[in-house]
C-alpha cells in the first residue's frame, strides 16, 4: 500500500519567487515476510506555481508581506491547506539570502508553510538542491559517470557535482543575470552590484549606473562571467580575479573526479539551451539573456558534454519540494509526542568513540559542552554509524553508554535523540527504554547519515507510524 | 483393457489406468510421499509392460482427473484434433514409442502427431523411454514460437536472464541485467521473480527493463513474474510487458491453489494481443514443476509425471512463447537426488516438446537436496543435446533471491560453443554489434564486461 | 571525507589495478587480492565478500562497475577463463555450497540445546533423511516429546517462544542474540516468558501442535531456513495467534532473513517483540494482521 506525503517547495530567489507542490510516494518494498522496508518510490510534481518577481522593499530588504501574499495565493490556487502538508522546504537563495531580513522571512515562511516545513539556506546546499531538481544526480547514476549542474540565477551560480548518484562537490560563485540591471524602456543601466563592477574593471570595461546599456560591452561582461564559470570547472586557467568571485571566500570548486557531463538550470539556463530568439536581450531588465548566450557560446564550457536539465528555471524550487526529505529506517523506536523536532544540531561520534559504552559516554559528555550557549544546554541529536548487526550485549552496552553520556541533556528536559547509519535503532531504542522505565522522550532512528555541523529535522510518523521523515540540513541560515 | 501381467513368475495386477501410470514411473520420492509408487523394482517394470500394451484410446478415455470435474482435463480433451486421434487411437504405447523414435519422423510429423495426443498419452509414452530415448524424441520435435524474436530454431539456443535480487533494488537488478547481457544471456527473456509482487513494484520493474531494452536496442522480451492478475493490471495501466507469466498446475484444483483459472489466462493473452507492445502471437510464459500438485493436495491420486504432462496440455491452449519446468526447486521430498532431477528434466522437456510447446528448462537444485553444480551442468548439456529451447542464466549459478542454484551466466556461451549453436539470430547480431563476439562468434575482450553498459 | 563504501571501493579498485597490471600471468587458484595470511598458508577463498571481489581485467568503466556491485550480493565482475568461470570464483562458489550443505545435513549439537536451557523434544522423524523427505512427519511431535512439553511447559501462556532446527543447523547461531532481544522487548511491554521448548527435526507446522498442546495464546517459532548459498545461518520467526493444525499457513506472520548479513538477530528480535504484542492485542496473525 502506497502512502503519500504532500510536500511544498518555496524558493525566494534573487529575481524570482516560486512555489511547487509535490506528492512523495512511500511504499513498503518488503515481501511481507521480512522486516518492513519503507522507501520513497516516486516523486510527482502536482502543482507548479507561477514565476513571480521577488518583492523587495528597498535595496536591502525583502518585502515579507509581499512574499507571504504570493505564497498564500499559490496555496489557494493549488487548493492545498497548510495542515495537509507533511513536509517541504523553504529556501532563500542567491542575493536574497544576504538581505538584512532574510532570516526573519525564512522563519516566518517556514512557520507559515506548515508544521514540518524546513527552512534551508546556504549557497552549497542551494547548489545541491538545484542539482537534484535539475536531475544531475539521476543522470550521473544512469550513465555510471559524473554529472554536474550549474544553477545560474539572478545573483549566484551554484554548482553541484554528482558521482554515480552521490553528491561529490558543491560550491558557489557570485555570477548571475541580475547583477547588472537595465531599464528596458530607457535602455540605461540602473544597477550594478559592486563585485560585478570590479569584474568589469578587471576585464577593462567601464561600467556605471546611468550609462546607456551598450550591447557589445555587456556581452563582453557576460563572456567574462562565462569564463569564470569555466575556470571554476578547470576548463580555463584561473585569472587573478577568480578568487574574488567565490561566494564563500576560500571555498573553491574541488572536483574529486573529472567532470564528464554538465547541465544548466536557473533562470538563465533556458538561454543556454535555446538559440537566440531575436527578442530584446534586455526584456527582463537585466543581463540574464546575455549571460545565457555567453555560456551557450563558450568554447571552454563546450568541452564538457552538455545534457538537458530535467528542470531549468524551477530546478531549485522542485529540488526543495521533492528532494530534501528522506526516510528513516523501518525498524525504529520513538515517542510520537516528541515529534516533530526541528533544527537539532548534530553531535557526531566516530567509530572509535562508540567502540563501547564507556567510550561513548565519555565522548558525549565532552562534546555536549560544545553546544552550550550562555550556560544553557540546547537539545542535540547524537549521531554515529553504529555496528552492523550488533550483538544483544553490544546493544545493552551502547544503550547504557548513551544514557550515561546524555545525563545532563535528559536532566535539562530534552529528549534523547539518537541517529545511526546501520540498522540497529529498534534494539538500541528498546535497550534504552528498558533503562528508562516510564519515561517518554526517546527518538531513535537509523539509516540516516549526518555529519558534524549538520542540523536535522525529524517529522511526524508516516506509513502507519513505521518511519519518520528526516531532513538533513548541511548549513543552517546564520 | 488388460491391467494384469506376469513378470518372472509373479502376477501383478493394477487397479486402473491411473495406477498403471503411477507405478510405471521411474522412481520419484514424490510418488512415494503420495503413496503411489511401485513397491518394488519388479513391480515398476510390470507396470511398464502393462502400460506398453495399453492403447492411445485407453489412455485418452481414462484421464487421471474426470472431464466433468476438471477444467484442465476439459481443455486438453476439447483441444484434440479428432481425425488425427482417430488415426492413432488403436496404437499401443509401445508402437507409439517406436513411431516417435523412428528415423523417418520429421518436425512436421510431430506437429501433426501432437494434436492427436492427450497428456496421459504423452506421459504414458514418456514412462517407456530411457533417458537417451527422451533426448532423441525431443530433438526431432522442433517447436518454435515468436514474441519479438523467434525461439526454438534448431541452430539456436537461448537463455532467460534472471536478475533476481533479495530486495528488488533497481540498481542491483540492472547491474545483474548488464552482467547477464555481457555474457550473452537474455535472448529468451529478461525476466525477474520479484520479492514484492505488488502492482507498483511490478510496473516499476517493467519500466526499468523496457527503458534499458530501448536504450540499448536489445532484441528480446521482458517479463516480471508476478501473479497473472497483477501483471494484467500493470499492463492496463500502461506498463510495458512483452510477456505475461503464470505458474500453472496439471489439475483445476492445483490451479486454484495458484489463484488461477483458464479464463484468466485467456483474458491475459487477449489483453497482451490487443494492448501489449510485443509483436506476438506468442505472449505467454508458464512455469511448471513435478510435484506442485501434491504439495497443494491437488494431485487426485495421480503421479507427478502425468500431472506434469497435463500442465503442458493446458499450457498449449494459450500458445505460449516460453514454458519451462523448474526441475529441482521443489525439494528432496519430490525429487530425491540428482539422478531423479536429471530424469525429471529430460522427461519434462520431452513431454513438452511432444505436446507441441516451446519448452525450456530451469535446471536447478536447492541446498537441501543431494545434488551439486556438476549435476546441473550435466543436465544442461543433456538438455541442449536434446534441443531444449532455453535454460536460465543467473550470476555464477547463484540465485540470491530464490536461494537456489541453477545454470549460470557463463553456461550460455559454453553450451553454445559445445553444440555449435548461436543465440536467437537477432540477439546474436546484437551481440556482434555490441562487440561481445566477433561475426565468427569468438568471444572478445568485452565479453563478460558489464561496464560496457555503464556509460 | 570518505564514506566506508568509498574506501572499500578505493581499495578494491587499487587491488584490481594491481591485478590488471599482472595480467600476463595466467589466472591461478590463488587470487592476488586475497587477505594477507601467514607464510605457508593458502588464503581463505571466502574471505573477500562477493560484493568486493572483482576480476574484470580491463573494464570499460571500472568505477561504475565497482559501484553497482555494491548494490547486490550477486556474483558480478567475476570474469572468465574462455567461456568458463575463473578458478578463484568457482572455488568460492563451491565453498559456499559446502557451507549450505553442511548447514542442512548436520545436526544441531545436543550440548548446545542443553546449554541454552531448552526443554528438548523431537518430531516423529527418526533421521535427517526421513526429515528431508517426509515434511508431514516433521510437523508432528513424538509421544515422548508431547508428554514432556505438557509436563514442563506452562499451560495457557500468553506467549511461548519455541526453537526448532528446521533446514539449517547453523541458523542456531542467531539464537543467543535473538532470544534475549525478544524477551527484553516483551518485558518492556509487560509480557514475561516461560521455558523455551526446542524441537529436533522440526518443520514449521510443529508449532501448531505445540500451541494446541499447551494452549498458548501466541506461539513464536524460531527456525532455520532452507539455506541459500553462503546464507546457511538465515533464520525465520513464525508467529501465530492460537495456532492449531487446522488453521491455514496464511494464519502465520513471518519474519525471515534473520542473520548477520540480513536483518541482524538483535534488531530482528526487537521488531518481533513489537509484532507479538500486536498479535496479542488484535488477536489475529498472518494476513489478517494489517501491518
Amino acid at each position: 500500500m502506497a502512502d503519500r506525503l504532500v510536500s511544498v517547495g518555496i524558493d525566494v530567489g534573487t529575481t524570482t519567487t516560486q512555489v511547487v507542490f509535490s506528492h512523495i510516494m512511500v511504499e513498503d518494498l518488503s515481501s511481507g515476510f521480512t522486516v518492513p522496508r519503507i522507501e520513497i518510490v516516486d516523486k510527482r510534481i502536482v502543482y507548479r506555481g507561477q514565476i513571480h518577481f521577488t518583492p523587495l522593499l528597498d535595496d536591502d530588504a525583502i518585502d515579507l508581506a509581499g512574499v507571504a501574499r504570493i505564497v498564500e495565493r499559490e496555496y489557494a490556487q493549488a487548493g492545498v491547506a497548510k495542515d495537509q502538508l507533511d513536509t517541504g522546504a523553504v529556501v532563500i537563495t542567491g542575493q536574497t539570502a544576504r538581505r538584512r531580513n532574510a532570516s526573519e522571512v525564512l522563519h516566518h515562511l517556514s512557520d507559515y508553510a506548515g508544521d514540518f516545513v524546513v527552512a534551508v539556506a546556504g549557497p552549497r546546499q542551494e547548489a545541491v538542491i538545484a542539482g537534484r531538481g535539475a536531475g544531475a544526480d539521476v543522470y550521473s547514476k544512469v550513465h555510471g559517470s559524473t554529472a554536474g549542474n550549474y544553477d545560474i540565477g539572478g545573483g549566484t551560480s551554484n554548482f553541484a557535482l554528482f558521482d554515480q548518484g552521490r553528491l561529490a562537490a558543491a560550491s558557489c560563485l557570485d555570477i548571475g543575470g541580475r547583477l547588472v540591471q537595465v531599464d528596458p524602456a530607457t535602455r540605461r543601466i540602473t544597477a550594478v552590484v559592486d563585485k560585478t563592477a570590479r569584474l568589469a574593471q578587471f576585464v577593462g570595461l567601464d561600467l556605471a549606473v546611468g550609462q546607456p546599456a551598450d550591447l557589445a560591452r555587456l556581452e563582453r561582461l557576460a563572456e567574462a562571467m562565462a569564463d569564470l564559470l569555466a575556470m571554476s570547472l578547470g576548463l580555463l586557467p584561473k585569472s587573478a580575479f577568480y578568487p574574488q568571485i567565490l561566494t564563500e571566500p576560500g571555498r573553491d570548486v574541488v572536483l574529486p573526479r573529472p567532470l564528464k557531463n554538465l547541465s544548466f538550470s536557473g533562470g538563465v539556463a533556458d538561454h543556454v539551451y535555446a538559440p537566440p530568439d531575436g527578442g530584446d536581450p534586455f526584456r527582463y531588465g537585466d543581463i540574464g539573456v546575455l549571460l545565457g548566450q555567453a555560456v551557450r557560446r563558450s568554447p571552454a564550457l563546450a568541452q564538457v558534454h552538455r545534457f538537458a536539465a530535467a528542470e531549468t528555471i524551477r530546478a531549485t524550487v522542485v529540488g526543495a519540494g521533492s528532494h530534501t526529505v528522506e526516510l528513516s529506517g523501518s525498524t525504529i523506536e520513538y515517542d510520537a509526542d516528541q515529534l516533530p523536532l526541528k533544527s537539532l544540531p548534530i553531535l557526531k561520534l566516530s567509530v572509535a568513540e562508540t567502540a563501547n559504552g564507556a567510550l561513548t559516554a565519555e565522548a558525549i559528555q565532552n562534546k555536549l559542552d560544545w553546544f552550550q550557549v550562555d550556560g544553557q544546554r540546547p537539545a542535540v541529536a547524537i549521531a554515529f554509524a553504529g555496528p552492523r548487526s550488533p550483538s544483544f550485549a553490544q546493544a545493552q552496552d551502547l544503550a547504557a553508554g548513551l544514557l550515561a553520556g546524555a545525563r545532563d541533556l535528559l536532566a535539562a528536559g530534552h529528549p534523547l535523540v539518537v541517529i545511526t547509519e546501520n540498522d540497529l535503532a529498534k534494539i538500541l531504542g528498546q535497550s534504552i527504554r528498558s533503562r528508562l522505565p516510564g519515561r517518554s522522550g526517546l527518538v531513535c532512528v537509523d539509516a540516516v547519515r549526518v555529519e558534524e555541523g549538520d542540523y536535522v529535522d525529524i517529522g511526524t510518523p508516516t506509513a502507519q507510524g513505521r518511519v519518520l521523515p528526516v531532513v538533513v540540513k548541511t548549513l543552517l541560515f546564520a | 483393457m488388460k491391467l494384469k501381467t506376469t513378470l518372472l513368475g509373479k502376477v501383478y495386477s493394477f487397479r486402473d489406468v491411473k495406477d498403471v501410470l503411477a507405478k510405471a514411473n521411474e522412481e520419484k520420492s514424490g510418488d512415494q510421499l503420495a503413496g503411489l509408487a511401485a513397491e518394488t523394482a519388479q513391480e515398476r517394470i510390470a507396470a511398464k509392460v502393462v502400460l506398453a500394451n495399453l492403447t492411445v484410446a485407453d489412455l485418452r478415455n481414462n484421464p487421471v482427473v474426470p472431464y466433468e470435474t476438471d477444467e484442465v482435463t476439459r481443455i486438453i480433451q476439447d483441444d484434440l484434433n479428432e481425425p488425427i486421434y482417430q488415426s492413432i487411437q488403436g496404437w499401443t504405447l509401445a508402437e507409439l514409442r517406436e513411431h516417435i523414435l523412428d528415423d523417418a519422423r520429421t518436425a512436421d510429423d510431430f506437429r501433426r502427431l501432437s494434436r492427436g495426443l492427450t497428456s496421459e498419452v504423452v506421459a504414458g509414452v514418456c514412462k517407456l523411454m530411457s533417458n537417451l530415448d527422451l533426448m532423441i524424441g525431443a530433438k526431432k520435435a522442433v517447436v518454435t514460437a515468436h514474441c519479438n524474436t523467434t525461439i526454438g530454431r534448431p541452430g539456436s539456443f537461448a537463455v532467460r536472464l534472471q536478475p533476481n535480487h533479495p530486495t528488488d533494488d533497481p540498481d542491483g537488478i540492472l547491474a545483474e541485467v548488464m552482467e547477464g547481457l555481457a555474457y550473452g544471456n537474455g535472448d529468451a527473456v529478461i525476466g525477474l521473480n520479484p520479492v514484492d509482487d505488488s502492482l507498483g513494484s511490478v510496473s516499476r520493474i517493467l519500466h526499468l527493463f523496457d527503458d534499458f531494452k530501448r536504450r540499448w536496442s536489445i532484441p528480446t522480451q521482458n517479463c516480471v513474474l508476478a501473479h497473472v492478475t497483477t501483471q494484467m493490471e500493470a499492463v492496463r495501466q500502461g506498463a510495458p510487458a512483452d510477456l505475461i507469466f503464470q505458474s500453472i498446475a496439471g489439475s483445476e484444483k492445483g490451479n486454484e491453489a495458484f489463484g488461477l483459472t483458464g479464463a484468466m489466462l485467456q483474458e491475459a493473452r487477449d489483453l497482451l494481443l490487443t494492448q501489449g507492445q510485443a509483436t506476438g502471437p506468442n505472449v505467454m510464459y508458464f512455469e511448471t514443476g513435478q510435484g506442485s500438485e501434491l504439495s497443494s493436495d491437488a494431485h487426485h491420486g495421480a503421479d507427478q509425471v502425468t500431472l506434469e504432462a497435463r500442465c503442458y496440455g493446458f499450457a498449449k491452449h494459450y500458445q505460449p512463447f516460453l514454458v519451462n519446468t523448474v526441475v529441482g526447486f521443489i525439494g528432496p521430498e519430490y525429487l530425491y537426488d540428482s539422478k531423479q532431477v536429471t530424469r525429471a528434466g529430460l522427461e519434462d522437456h520431452f513431454m513438452g516438446k511432444l505436446t507441441g510447446i516451446p519448452m525450456g528448462c530451469d535446471a536447478c537444485y536447492t541446498n537441501h537436496i543431494k545434488a551439486d553444480q556438476n549435476d546441473i551442468e550435466n543436465l544442461a548439456v543433456l538438455l541442449v543435446a536434446a534441443g531444449c529451447n532455453y535454460v536460465m542464466g543467473v550470476p555464477h549459478g547463484d540465485d540470491i533471491m530464490l536461494m537456489y542454484q541453477c545454470t549460470g551466466y557463463h553456461e550460455a556461451e559454453s553450451l553454445r560453443q559445445l553444440f555449435d549453436k548461436t543465440a536467437i539470430p537477432e540477439f546474436d547480431a546484437w551481440m556482434v554489434e555490441m562487440g561481445l563476439i566477433t561475426p565468427q562468434r569468438r568471444l572478445t575482450e568485452r565479453f563478460g564486461d558489464a561496464s560496457i553498459f555503464l556509460r | 571525507m570518505f564514506s566506508e563504501p568509498d574506501v572499500r571501493q578505493l581499495v578494491t579498485a587499487v587491488l584490481a589495478e594491481l591485478l590488471a597490471e599482472d595480467k600476463a600471468a595466467p589466472s591461478a587458484a590463488v587470487a592476488p587480492d586475497a587477505v594477507l595470511v601467514e607464510d605457508g598458508q593458502v588464503p581463505d577463498v571466502t574471505a573477500v565478500s562477493t560484493k568486493d571481489e572483482f576480476h574484470v581485467p580491463n573494464p570499460a568503466n571500472r568505477e561504475a562497475y565497482l559501484d553497482v556491485k555494491q548494490k547486490t550480493v550477486a556474483r558480478l565482475g567475476v570474469w572468465r577463463a574462455g567461456p568458463r568461470y575463473n578458478t578463484w570464483s568457482m572455488l568460492h562458489f563451491r565453498a559456499d555450497h559446502a557451507t549450505a550443505q553442511d548447514a542442512v545435513f548436520s545436526d544441531v549439537d545436543d550440548a548446545y540445546v542443553q546449554a541454552q536451557g531448552f526443554v528438548a523434544g523431537q518430531t516423529v522423524c527418526q533421521s535427517k533423511d526421513e526429515f528431508l523427505t517426509r515434511p508431514d512427519l516433521g510437523r508432528r511431535l513424538n509421544d515422548e516429546t508431547k508428554e514432556r512439553f505438557a509436563r514442563e511447559l506452562p499451560r495457557g501462556a500468553k506467549v511461548t517462544l519455541m526453537v526448532g532446527d528446521g533446514l539449517s543447523s547453523s541458523a542456531q547461531v542467531n539464537v543467543p542474540d535473538l532470544l534475549p532481544a525478544i524477551k527484553q522487548g516483551l518485558a518492556g511491554l509487560g509480557i514475561s516468558l516461560g521455558p523455551v521448548p526446542y524441537v529436533k527435526y522440526c518443520r514449521v507446522g510443529a508449532m501448531d501442535e505445540l500451541g494446541a498442546l499447551i494452549d498458548s495464546e501466541v506461539v513464536c517459532l524460531l527456525i532455520g531456513e532452507r539455506p541459500g548459498l553462503a546464507t546457511g545461518e538465515s533464520m525465520s520467526a513464525y508467529m501465530a495467534y492460537r495456532p492449531d493444525p487446522d488453521k491455514p499457513e496464511s494464519w502465520r506472520t513471518v519474519v525471515s532473513n534473520i542473520y548477520s548479513g540480513g536483518t541482524g538477530p538483535a534488531e530482528a528480535g526487537a521488531h518481533i517483540a513489537t509484532l507479538l504484542k500486536r498479535i496479542l492485542d488484535e488477536k489475529v496473525s498472518g494476513v489478517g494482521l494489517v501491518l
